[in-house]
């Protein structure tokens, strides 16, 4: 079986307005987000031959997307996906570019997650139970909310590891120290402090507003093809080393087995693709839903020992400076929330080095990692390089 | 109909072809857990076939109703993320894990359970509220005697 390593790359990403009420549809959004990726990568419309999306029935359609951008392409795709589908559409892209079905493929997130449906507010309570597997077994006690699923595995592994309340708050003011440099960030000019965040109260425990992602109206695009190709983009090319996702319960109702989550079997495979180890990353993209699973994922990544996560946050390292500067524009919790996408783009950015000579560049880095979490039960991660 | 009825607000677990026996149980007060054949694996919440190898030589064990736990992992909700739940905040919710099976862990609220008294280890019970005329929801309560 042939590698993939270094011979695909990234060649642009692009983003819409990000807002609370955009006034607008997830198309007009995911237009924008296009226009911009395809301007970023200096390609046509017309060289997009695929188009592929991830939704919750709350975007546009690949179809829509393309036609309205003046493109018949030869393959349209949308998948109903959670936060781990960048990374996988990525590995779609590859694998159809590599099976020579396709040259060039642009991947987009758009949703009024703000205005439109909400993901963490709760859901028609039928529709729940029925759309969500096993939904008859938690829907009818409220458990209606990832924080509410996520919040039952924290709990636990709080418990078990000795991370405390204080230590999430490190990975929020990590994070929200990087949306104060970076002025297209939702909280940009809302610093928050320790003695703020230990005051703010739960909303489900261990949870409060700050470990929570923001929800919002926004649209972002990448754009995927081969190392040959690249050469044609007047972009940096950012070459995908290596790449691995994995669904692992051995049941669909997850929150019955909180002791295992999809990215601790992910790690292994994705450094051995990429060839590289742990300490070999420079910067990092880590899914951030919410505060907990940040640092769930930097124990099965392997960037701080079981029971040492809580330290490993504490002395700073996940801040511009520290040992892996993570989520630099602020990610989930304070940049904006395209379902993983947009933490994406910003590896993509840091490695292509286009924040040199401001306080935002990661000095000199070469290899970054972006993870994607679609909850505890699914995990697609890939390893980056300039 | 009762008034306890009709003011049931909260969503009634939704029957389905797989998940009956279960529910059929609950509504006896009674707990019954789905068990594969061939594997010996509990599958909780039951499925069409054994979630761990896939057989369909599973059958309904009948645990009875004397069913107790300890507390593996909880949250405590202070917002309702559902109809019914806005006049009993916070609302904890538990996986307990049943002293006569480990290996299975059941999710449920716990009532009358002061969110100060809550912890992982802590001993529950299973009980019965009945929520309809015909309808009952397993919950768990602080198993203390
Ligand atoms: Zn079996």
């Amino acid at each position: 079986m042939g590698t993939i390593k270094d011979r695909y790359a990234i060649v642009g990403v692009g983003e819409s307005e990000r807002s609370r009420k955009s006034g607008t549809t997830p198309l007009h959004l995911a237009l924008d987000a296009a226009r911009a990726a395809i301007k970023d990568a200096g390609l046509k419309a017309t060289d997009i031959d695929g188009f592929m999306n991830y939704n919750e029935g709350d975007s546009c359609t690949s179809h829509q997307l393309a036609t309205y951008l003046g493109v018949r392409p030869k393959y349209v795709k949308d998948i109903q996906g959670g936060g781990a589908s960048t990374e996988m559409l990525i590995a779609d892209a590859v694998a159809l570019i590599e099976a020579g079905q396709l040259n060039t493929v642009l991947i987009y997130r758009s949703l009024n997650g703000s205005s439109g449906t909400r993901v963490g507010r709760g859901y028609d309570p039928d529709m729940l139970q029925g759309a969500l597997a096993g939904g008859s077994f938690v829907i009818p006690y409220g458990s209606a909310s990832p924080s509410q699923w996520f919040g039952m595995y924290a709990t636990r592994h709080m418990h078990e590891t000795g991370i405390t309340k204080e230590h999430l708050g490190h990975v929020c003011l990590s994070f929200y120290e990087h949306a104060q440099r970076n002025p297209k960030a939702f909280l940009h000019g809302k610093p928050l402090t320790m003695e703020t965040y230990l005051a703010t109260p739960d909303i489900s425990s261990p949870f409060n507003i700050h470990d929570s992602c923001l929800e919002l109206d926004e649209g972002n695009a990448i754009i995927v093809t081969s190392a040959e190709k690249a050469k044609d983009c007047t972009s940096k090319p950012v070459y995908i080393m290596g790449m691995s996702a994995r669904q692992c319960h051995p049941h669909v109702h997850y929150w019955n087995d909180i002791d295992q989550v999809a990215s601790d079997y992910v790690a292994k495979e994705l450094y051995e693709n990429a060839g590289v180890t742990p300490d070999d990353i420079d910067v990092a993209s880590i899914y951030d839903c919410f505060s907990w699973v940040v640092m769930r994922q930097l124990e099965a990544y392997g960037f701080a020992k079981r029971g040492e996560v809580g330290d490993f946050v504490a002395e700073g390292n996940l801040k511009i400076g520290g040992k892996l500067p993570t989520n630099t524009a602020g990610g989930m919790l304070s940049e904006g929330y395209t379902h993983g996408m947009n933490n994406a783009i910003e590896i993509v950015r840091q490695l292509r080095h286009d924040y040199e000579g401001t306080d935002r560049q990661v000095e000199d880095c070469k290899i970054g990692i972006c993870t994607g979490w679609a909850g505890p039960d699914i995990a697609g991660a890939m390893i980056l390089r300039n | 109909m009762t008034q306890a009825t009709t003011a049931y607000q909260k969503p009634i677990p939704l029957k389905d072809i797989d998940n009956a026996p279960y529910w059929d149980a609950a509504d006896n007060h009674q707990l019954a857990l789905q068990k594969c054949e061939d594997c010996t694996a509990y599958s909780q919440p039951p499925g069409p076939t054994c979630a761990k190898c896939g057989s369909e030589n599973v059958r309904f064990e009948q645990l009875g109703d004397d069913i107790t736990a300890t507390v593996y992992s909880y949250v405590v909700s202070y917002r309702p993320f559902l109809p019914g739940f806005q006049d009993e905040l916070p609302t904890i919710v538990a996986l307990g894990q049943l002293d006569q099976v480990p290996e299975v862990k059941i999710m449920c609220n716990i009532l009358h359970c002061e969110e100060k008294d809550l912890e992982i280890g802590m001993p529950i019970r299973m009980t019965w509220i009945d929520i309809t005329e015909d309808r009952a929801l397993p919950q768990w309560i602080p198993n203390t005697n």
